[in-house]
């Protein structure tokens, strides 16, 4: 019963964390459709690492064995580069599984609610830790 | 969000020992610090120079749970910094066979909207959530509860107009069923941070607020002169040190910045906002007063008052620490990528064609 307690301790303390989600640059929701939920699946054709949001560009592998180009957007680069990932990270051919919802304008754009790897590691989890002077990952790391 | 929930307002007539309550507390708490040797310029000044990454943890209002109590038993700063390490840790993985979200949506709230947002390796893992040796509870201290004092009849009915026929996003054009015009209408009717003129979050401010990431500040002082550059949306800060405002009628994005030093602490005052000032909720009657004060070598600490009568019925005062970076303080070219505003815009307009296809229109 204690161990029950603190993890509900810890639940109530994360709800007072920031939301991921919270604010952005602009709300997803303006820009993508409910309606229209979307897994992609391929290799990386090229990134953009550009502000507002990243951009990455994918070859989805369609069901009839051909490739549509797709972007999935993602958040700011500047907390990769700050983490010591850049664009030597993640290169084309890297093949990539995405899940999120189509843009409005059914241009062939989504969101990146979840990208990982084909093992379905998150992306990046491999670059952080790597030796990347005070890429954050230990929280000690600031009062050391 | 400020406080849109609260059911109960007060006419505060102790508005002003209030804001002199919190000055002096806000002067005490600073002379607790130890008094270090600090960086001071040629003609004796502290010197407030330098980059900071004033990224942190701490929520602007504070939770309920903690009542009036401004900083965190050592339990519950513990409890807090597993929870803040769980959280920046995210999901590692996920199933690779894993189908499409739900159709409908996914019920995420925000700005997420109901479609998600990114994963939380596009979120930086630094930043403090320390005050001096202490662990704040919240940014806000004043009121005493920690949270935005309650808003004005005026401020509170402008808002209900405001929402009263919003609705979330379902992928339609819903707001066709309503009078008067739609958010997408007009790219100058949409949020300052998606047209790239401002920066989410007031992280420009005044006052200047701690945003989802792109926390770094980097502060540039001469005797006459504070250029305070923030990282988003590449907004540049000039302070006049010693200097008057400029006419009523001027309004700028940030507003009208003067400073001056009250002993070995820089005090900025800004009027003069544009209608729509950095800080949510706030109008162009917005006054800010900023206070910087160097507690050691490589931390400021940061204090603001902020007043505007026609929003909320008393002023409020929050404070946050400013630790140094050695880290580099990034462009962030935000028109360069900016595709978000085209597919917002063009979306909207297939949703209203969609729409009116459905009602047997052409």
């Amino acid at each position: 019963m204690i161990v029950k307690k603190q993890n509900l301790t810890i639940a109530l303390f994360a709800l007072l964390l920031p939301v991921a989600s919270a604010q952005a640059h602009h709300a997803f929701g303006a820009e993508f459709d409910p309606n229209r939920p979307l897994l992609i699946k391929g290799e990386v054709i090229k990134v953009e690492w550009v502000n507002p949001h990243a951009w990455i560009h994918i070859a989805r592998e369609m069901e009839d064995g051909t490739t549509e180009s797709w972007m999935v957007e993602g958040g700011t680069p500047n907390t990769l580069l700050r983490r010591g990932i850049n664009r030597d990270s993640l290169k084309p051919g890297i093949y990539l599984v995405v899940d999120g919802y189509q843009s409005k304008d059914r241009s062939n754009r989504a969101n990146g609610r979840n990208i990982t790897y084909s093992d379905g590691t998150t992306l990046f989890l491999g670059s952080s830790g790597t030796g990347a002077p005070r890429d954050g990952a230990d929280p000690r790391e600031r009062s050391q | 969000m400020a406080n849109g929930v609260d059911t109960h307002w007060t006419n505060d007539m102790n508005t002003h020992a209030n804001t002199s309550l919190g000055l002096v507390l806000a002067t005490l708490l600073a002379g607790s610090f130890a008094t270090a040797e600090i960086p001071r310029t040629a003609d004796g000044k502290p010197d407030m120079s330098g980059t900071y990454n004033v990224g942190t943890s701490t929520s602007m209002q504070r939770n309920r749970i903690f009542g009036d109590n401004r900083y965190m038993t050592e339990e519950q700063a513990d409890r807090y910094a597993r929870a803040t390490q769980s959280f920046l840790q995210g999901r590692t993985s996920s199933d690779p066979n894993r189908e499409a979200p739900p159709e409908g949506g996914d019920g995420s709230p925000g700005a997420a909207g109901n479609v998600g947002g990114y994963n939380v390796f596009w979120i930086p893992r630094d930043g403090t959530t320390s005050l001096g040796n202490k662990i704040p509870t919240s940014i806000i201290y004043e009121p005493e509860n920690g949270r935005y004092p309650p808003r004005t009849e005026e401020s509170r009915n402008r808002m209900v107009r405001q929402y009263r026929n919003y609705r979330g996003n379902d992928g339609t054009a819903w707001w066709l069923e309503n009078e008067g015009p739609g958010p997408y209408d007009d790219p100058e009717l949409r949020p300052l941070a998606e047209r790239c003129l401002l920066g989410f979050s007031s992280t420009s401010g005044p006052p200047m607020l701690p945003a989802l990431y792109n926390n770094t500040k980097r502060i540039v002082q001469t005797a006459d002169t504070v250029m305070i550059l923030i990282e988003m949306n590449h907004d540049a800060r000039i302070v006049r040190m010693n200097s008057e405002h400029v006419a009523p009628d001027v309004r700028k994005w940030m507003g009208d910045s003067i400073g001056y030093w009250e002993g070995d602490t820089l005090v900025i005052d800004t009027t003069n906002f544009s209608d729509r000032p950095g800080l949510g909720g706030a109008t162009r009657n917005l006054h800010v007063v900023e206070r910087f004060t160097r507690t050691d070598e490589s931390t400021l600490l940061y204090d603001f008052t902020v007043e505007d009568p026609t929003v909320w019925t008393q002023p409020w005062s929050g404070q946050y620490s400013w630790p140094a970076t050695d880290e580099r303080l990034y462009e962030y070219a935000c028109h360069e990528g900016n595709y978000a505003l085209g597919n917002i815009l063009r979306g909207a307009r297939i949703l209203e064609a969609d729409a009116i296809v459905a009602q047997g229109g052409e």
